[in-house]
Parts: C-alpha cells; structure tokens; sequence
C-alpha cells in the first residue's frame, strides 16, 4: 500500500501518513484483477452463447457489486449500500441533519437534537446551573446523564472507547468577513442617512455570516479545560452581536446621536426599522 | 449451415449453431441472467461443443444445438450411459465399433446444450465407464471420445468437476508426445478445466505429473493444441502456491516458446500464452527475473502497439504491469528514462488510458502508478507525456476504480522518492508538478476521493490535501481547499468510524484551519 503509519512526528502531531509513493503489487487473486478475468472469460464464451450486451453488463455489474458490499462508514449507521456511487445520496439524505440556528450539521437527528438543547436552550442550561445531571451519553441506548461537558466527553473515553480527541462541540472561528467586521467596528464611520438600515444590514448579516462560517468551519478545540466555558462562547458571541446590533437601533431610535458609539450625527429617524418593531412588539404593554 | 463448421476452423466457437432458439427463449423466459447461468459464464473453465479432430467425420456434429427439455435430455443420457455400459462389457468383434458409438451418443448429449445433463450422466455411472474407455491401447476414436465426454462433465460445478479424479492419472498419461495431437489435445483440455476447479485440485494435478507434458505441448510453433496446452498451463499455475509458476519457466524451451509465441503468433495464441505470462509475473521472482532479461518487455509493448482486440491487450497489459511491479531492481535496469523502450511503454500506456474499456483504463493507470513510484526522471518523463491531460480528464468523469488508480499516479508525481532531509520525515515534494497539476484542476477530484465511503480513497485523498496544504507556495493551499469544498469533506469524518481517518482528517483541520486561519490577510 502507499501509505505507512509514521512514527510520532513534529508539526501535525501524531501518526500522519504522509504520502509515499510505493510500486504496488497485485497477486492473481486479489480483487483488484476482478473485472479484467471476467472479461476474460465472458470475452471466450459470448459468441457461442450468444449473450447480449445487456447480460454482459448485468454480470459485469453483479460481480462488481458482490465484491463491493459498501457499507456506510458513519458510526451507528452500518447501512449497506449497492454501490460506491450511493453512498453521496445515501450521506446527504440521511446524515445531515443540520441545525437551524447555528447551522451545524450531524449524523443523526438524536444527536441534532441533544446538541441544539445543550448549546442553544437556556431552559437546558438553566438546568445545568442548578445542578442537574443534563449531558446525556451521545452513545443510543446508554441513557447516562453527567452534570458537566466534560464529565460527559470522560465517560465516553472510559466507556465507551471514544478516542481522547473527539470534540462534540466544536468551537469555529469567525469567518474572514466577521473578523474584518469586528476591526471595523472598533473605528466606526458611517453615512448619516444610511446608517440604521445598513446597522440593521450589519447585525443581520453578521449573524449570517457567523451561521455560514460555522457551516463551514467545525473545528477541533484544542484545550479541553475550556469546554464548559467556550461551549457558550459562540453562542454568547452570536447573541453578543446580535444585542448590540439591536441595542444600536434602539438608542438611535429615542436618543441624540452624540451617545450612539462611534457613528455621525443623525437627523432624527423616518422610519422605524422592522427588527425594531418587531422586537419591541413583545414588550410594549 | 450444415458445412460451416466443417471448413471453419477447428477452434472457432460455433456461432450459428449453438444458442439462436435457446437463447430467445431464455429471453423470453428471464429478464434478469440467472445465477447458474452466470456461474457458468465467469467459471475459468470451457465446454467443448467442436472436437479437436479437425476433419470431422461425424456428419451429426453440425447439427443446430439440441433444445430439448431438461428432463427429456436426462432421460437420453440415462440410456446413453447405459449403451455404454454394455458395449464396454461386451468382446469379441465389432466391439469397439459398438464403444465409440455409443461415447459419441453420449459426447453429443453433453455438447449441444447450455447446460448438458452432467448430473443425469454421474448419476447414471458414467465415470468409471470413460475411465476404463481411456485405457492405453485403445483405438484414439475412442481416447477422443471419452476425453471429450469427461471434458465436458468437468466444465461445470464443482462437484461434477471433482467426479473426474479417478480420470485424472490416464488423462495425464495421454499427453505423453506418444499420443496422437488431438487425443492430446482433448485430454489436455480436460486436465484445463480441473484445473481451473480451485487450489485443491491444482495440487492433485501437479503432484500427479501434469506440468511437464503440458509445458511440452506449447513448445511447437502453431496449432490449436499449443493454444489449449498454454491455455490449461494458464489455469494450472495460477497458485496461489508460486510452486508451479516457478517449475514451469524452469521447464527446457519454455521461456523461449513464449517469445517466439509473444513475437509470432496469431491473435487468439497470443492472448493464452500472454495469460501465462501474467500467472508466471505475478507469483514467480525468478520467472519475472528471467522475462525481462529476455525480449518479453519490447514484446508485450509491440502488442499493445498493433492490437485491437480486448482479448489480447487485457493480458498483454497485464502481464507488462505485473513485470514492472514485480522487481524494481531489473525493471528499473530496463525502463531507463531515456531508453527507447521506456518511451515507447509510456505510450501504449497512453493509449490503453485512451481505450473505451474500463479494465484497461484501469490497468494501464496502475501501470502508470507504479512507473511513477520511480525516480525524479520517470515522474518527469510521465508529466510532460501525453498522460497528464488524460489523467486529470478521467480523475472528473470516469467510474470509481478508475479514478483511484489515477489519484496514484498523479499523486506519485508530487513526491519526490529523495529521503526528507528535514527531522520530521515529511516526504520532499515536486513543487512544479503539484503547482501544475492543482492548477490544472485536479484537486476537485481528490476531495471527492475524500467523500467516498471506499477507506483507500479516502486515505488518499486526504494525503492529498496534506501535500497541497502544506506545499502550494504564498500560502495558497488553505483557500485553495476551501474553496473546493475541502473543509466540508474532512468534518465528515468527525462521525466516521474509522479512527485513522478521523485523525487525519482532524489533524489536517486542526493545523492548516485553526483559530489563525485568514488573520493574516
């Protein structure tokens, strides 16, 4: 094979099989021969049987499949699929369930849905801060709860044999547009009259682009001492953003411009942004 | 009708005959191939429904195949085993008249039909009949005959095929250069179809003496028997013990019966020696050893040059890439870059790649890989060849197994064979040929490899995605992965049950799309 399990190495961390080029060589028997000898043969006989391109094929396919036998290779699911080929329809219909708030994607909706109550519902966290066991085991059927992230990651090494470095919570880093936002905010110069709406612009769209960004950067976290705190990092990041976005609104709705952070005198507004109305909806008595 | 087969030649498979009303009402009958029908068609064993005997004195050989009812057959052969029985008993004159007619009836019940009535035969005892019809000194009307009958009987399951070993001492003492060459032939045939039974029977037919006569009947230079002998070798040293390959190259003539063969033969003889030639690359050192001193190489590739037929290339092709595979030390003494012949491999490798058929698209990337394990002057020698643009065109659109085989090959290209000098052992790279190949759009088609749900591939395609990461100048090979979907691929494996490749793909995540990735910009 062309791949070797290396010994420890510097830089990536352990046991990176880097890529080797190695001769490759093939016993008669193996596999890989498969569809060459039985072309072979079929190439021998199908004049005097007088098969059809169709039975060709099927028999081609069939001995492809038996030898195949894919399986999918997510944990827990063991599907067993005909071919390579499924495999992509097979991933996208049944392994991607994906969070509507953070846009996280899971294998399966059991996880989805322990990951949505442990990092977006502050009834579960309420919980937490009162004592209550509220971590459930990831693994189906266990039924464990523990009382913090960590214990829960512990018992699924002790246990149940996860590897020390499986994260179910990924911190993500912020996009490249995020972050340049978060620069630009500490400097912030902005036209009068298009102000609000391109504040309401920016809350929204940060919100966005953090959704996006966690979409496509789950990460691993590096320390494991941050777990408890950094699992409501993002969350707290996305809601932190999304406060002072609003909070911004409303000061320029009901006060002098002089007191809005950062931004030129405003005129007085003419219109009500509708993230305002809908907001102070719920709080007006 | 009735004369084609006459003043065809004696191998060619009988095209009219055999199969025009069986198999429309097969098609009729079953949409779907049946499994014992396609056991049938991919078993390393043949049924033989034309006799060696060329000049056939038989006017009812040519006759249309017999579509009679399975049971209706049966029943004929009961009888027909029955015939037997009492024309073997019976002596005095005229009795082996009485014999070779009632073999012939029987020969003909299990020559005519897709599938003859084998079982009917056994059951009725046929065996020890044709063992005694094999006897030394019999006339060779009936040595063929009953050759023939047994062929047949071993050219189906397993258990019909293992109800010939009591045959199988007289059906090796019949291919001594005594017998007359279609009587060898037939037995010869015989012994092939055994052989192409499994292991075990393979060990019983070469403890019992089969290689060297076999191996002699593929010395002369033409002739349908050569062409069976190579072809029952072919099945008979194919191991998995290296034991008969390496006897049979051994064998005074041989090697050069197969140049001479490689060299002059027509299609259909070269294609079975070419088969043998694969068997003694694959499992024997010291034939690999041997043929590429030899001109086996210019050969194969002279073939692979000038062939159009499937049937040829396959293990043409083949047996090329099991000699390159098999010894770097010769190989790589021969396929010198800049040699003549190393071009000219290259080429028909080329060419195979160009093929409208998959196992050699799929063998020729294979080859190509190897040759690419090389040094740095065979990498160069591959990218500024016609392969590239192929190479990345098949990585996008052609089936799996294909596309892993082409991963293989380009990326060899990117890795140098130097040892890393650097203490962290990560390999050197060919800079030029990964910024070429990535720039020529191959990366997509790697981290496709990544999504499969082969583990090979996946391997693959992730260590293809270290080197790009790590080697694409100004820092490039992050974006470039992102923008490819690279990202999306390895969080995959966080729920992927194979630990290694969720390593690796965490690992990569981990250093190249930490907490600093993008600040820089």
């Amino acid at each position: 094979m062309a791949m070797d399990l290396e010994a420890p190495q510097l830089g990536l961390g352990l046991g990176f099989p880097y890529w080797k080029p190695l001769r490759r060589r093939f016993t008669p028997e193996s596999p890989f021969f498969a569809s060459g000898n039985i072309e072979r043969e079929l190439l021998v006989k199908q004049l005097a049987l007088d098969l059809t391109e169709d039975e060709k094929r099927q028999i081609r396919n069939f001995v492809d499949e038996e030898g195949r036998g894919v399986f999918c290779p997510i944990v827990g699911c063991g599907a067993r699929l005909t071919c390579l080929e499924d495999f992509e329809d097979h991933y996208n219909a049944r392994h991607t369930a994906s969070c509507s708030v953070c846009s996280r994607v899971y294998p399966t909706s059991r996880l989805l849905s322990i990951h949505v109550s442990e990092a977006h519902s502050s009834f579960f966290q309420a919980k937490v801060a009162r004592g209550d066991p509220m971590y459930e085991c990831l693994v189906e059927g266990c039924g464990l709860k523990l009382k913090t992230y960590k214990s829960r990651q512990q018992h699924l090494v002790d246990k149940h044999k996860f590897p020390t470095s499986f994260e179910f919570f990924k911190k993500a880093p912020p996009s490249k547009k995020q972050r340049q936002k978060n620069q630009r905010k500490q400097s912030f110069v902005k036209k009068s009259d298009a102000s609000d709406m391109e504040v309401e612009n920016e809350a929204i769209e940060d919100l966005d682009a953090s959704r996006k960004q966690k979409k496509k950067n789950q990460r691993k976290q590096a320390n494991l001492k941050k777990a408890d705190a950094s699992s409501m990092e993002v969350e707290n990041e996305t809601m932190n953003s999304l406060v002072s976005a609003v909070s911004k609104l409303i000061t320029s709705d009901s006060s002098p411009s002089s007191i809005s952070f950062g931004r030129r005198p405003t005129r007085g507004l003419t219109f009500v942004p509708r993230t305002v109305q809908r907001e102070k909806k719920p709080d007006s008595t | 009708m009735a004369d084609d087969n006459m003043a065809s030649h004696r191998r060619d498979p009988i095209k009219s005959s055999v199969g025009n009303v069986a198999g429309q009402r097969r098609r009729q009958n079953a949409i779907t191939v049946g499994k014992e029908r396609r056991e049938s068609l991919v078993r390393a064993k043949r049924l033989c429904r034309v006799g060696t005997n060329g000049d056939s004195v038989d006017p009812l050989d040519s006759e249309m195949m017999i579509d009679e009812e399975q049971s209706i057959l049966e029943a004929q052969t009961s009888t027909a085993v029955d015939e037997l029985n009492s024309a073997v008993a019976h002596q005095g004159k005229g009795a082996w008249q009485k014999r070779v007619s009632a073999l012939r009836e029987l020969r003909r019940l299990l020559s005519r039909s897709e599938f003859p009535p084998v079982d009917a035969a056994l059951k009725a005892g046929a065996i020890p009949l044709l063992v005694q019809c094999l006897s030394f000194g019999s006339p060779d009307e009936q040595l063929l005959e009953a050759a023939w009958c047994l062929t047949n009987i071993a050219a189906g399951k397993p258990e019909e095929t293992k109800a010939l070993l009591p045959a199988l001492p007289l059906l090796i003492a019949h291919l001594g250069e005594k017998s007359s060459s279609p009587v060898a032939e037939q037995c010869a045939w015989a012994i092939g179809n055994v052989a192409g039974e499994g292991e075990e029977l393979r060990n019983i037919l070469l403890s019992q003496g089969s290689l060297p006569p076999l191996a002699r009947m593929m010395l002369p230079d033409k002739g349908s028997t050569v062409k069976t002998a190579a072809w029952a070798l072919s099945n008979l040293i194919k191991g998995p013990n290296p034991k008969a390959a390496n006897e049979l190259i051994r064998v005074e003539g041989v090697l050069d019966a197969i140049i001479r063969h490689l060299r002059k033969a027509d299609d259909e003889l070269a294609t079975e020696v070419a088969w043998v030639v694969v068997y003694l690359s694959a499992l024997s050192n010291i034939a690999t050893s041997m043929l590429v001193k030899s001109d086996v190489l210019q050969l194969l590739v002279e073939r692979l040059a000038t062939s159009n037929s499937l049937q040829l290339l396959i293990p043409v092709l083949r047996g090329l890439g099991n000699l390159i595979a098999g010894d770097s030390q010769t190989t790589h003494a021969v396929i010198v870059p800049g040699n003549e012949i190393t071009g000219n491999i290259i080429d028909v490798l080329v060419k195979c790649l160009k093929s409208e058929h998959r196992v050699l698209k799929k063998e020729a990337a294979w080859v190509l890989s190897n040759i690419a394990a090389g040094s740095i002057e065979h990498k160069q020698l591959i990218y500024s060849s016609e392969a590239v643009p192929l190479l990345i065109r098949l990585l996008s659109t052609a089936p799996f197994d294909i596309r892993k085989e082409v991963a293989y090959v380009l990326g060899n290209l990117c890795v140098s064979p130097i040892a890393p000098t650097e203490g962290d052992g990560k390999p050197t790279l060919i800079l030029e040929h990964l910024v070429s190949l990535v720039g020529r759009g191959c990366l997509p088609g790697f981290i496709d490899l990544v999504s499969s749900a082969d583990t090979e591939a996946a391997r693959l395609g992730l260590q293809f995605m270290e080197l790009v990461l790590r080697g694409m100048p100004n820092g490039e090979g992050p974006k470039l992965v992102e923008k490819e979907n690279g990202i999306e691929a390895m969080e995959r494996f966080q729920f992927h049950e194979n630990e290694d490749l969720r390593n690796m793909a965490n690992s990569l995540v981990d250093k190249y799309f930490g907490e600093d990735y993008g600040l820089d910009d």
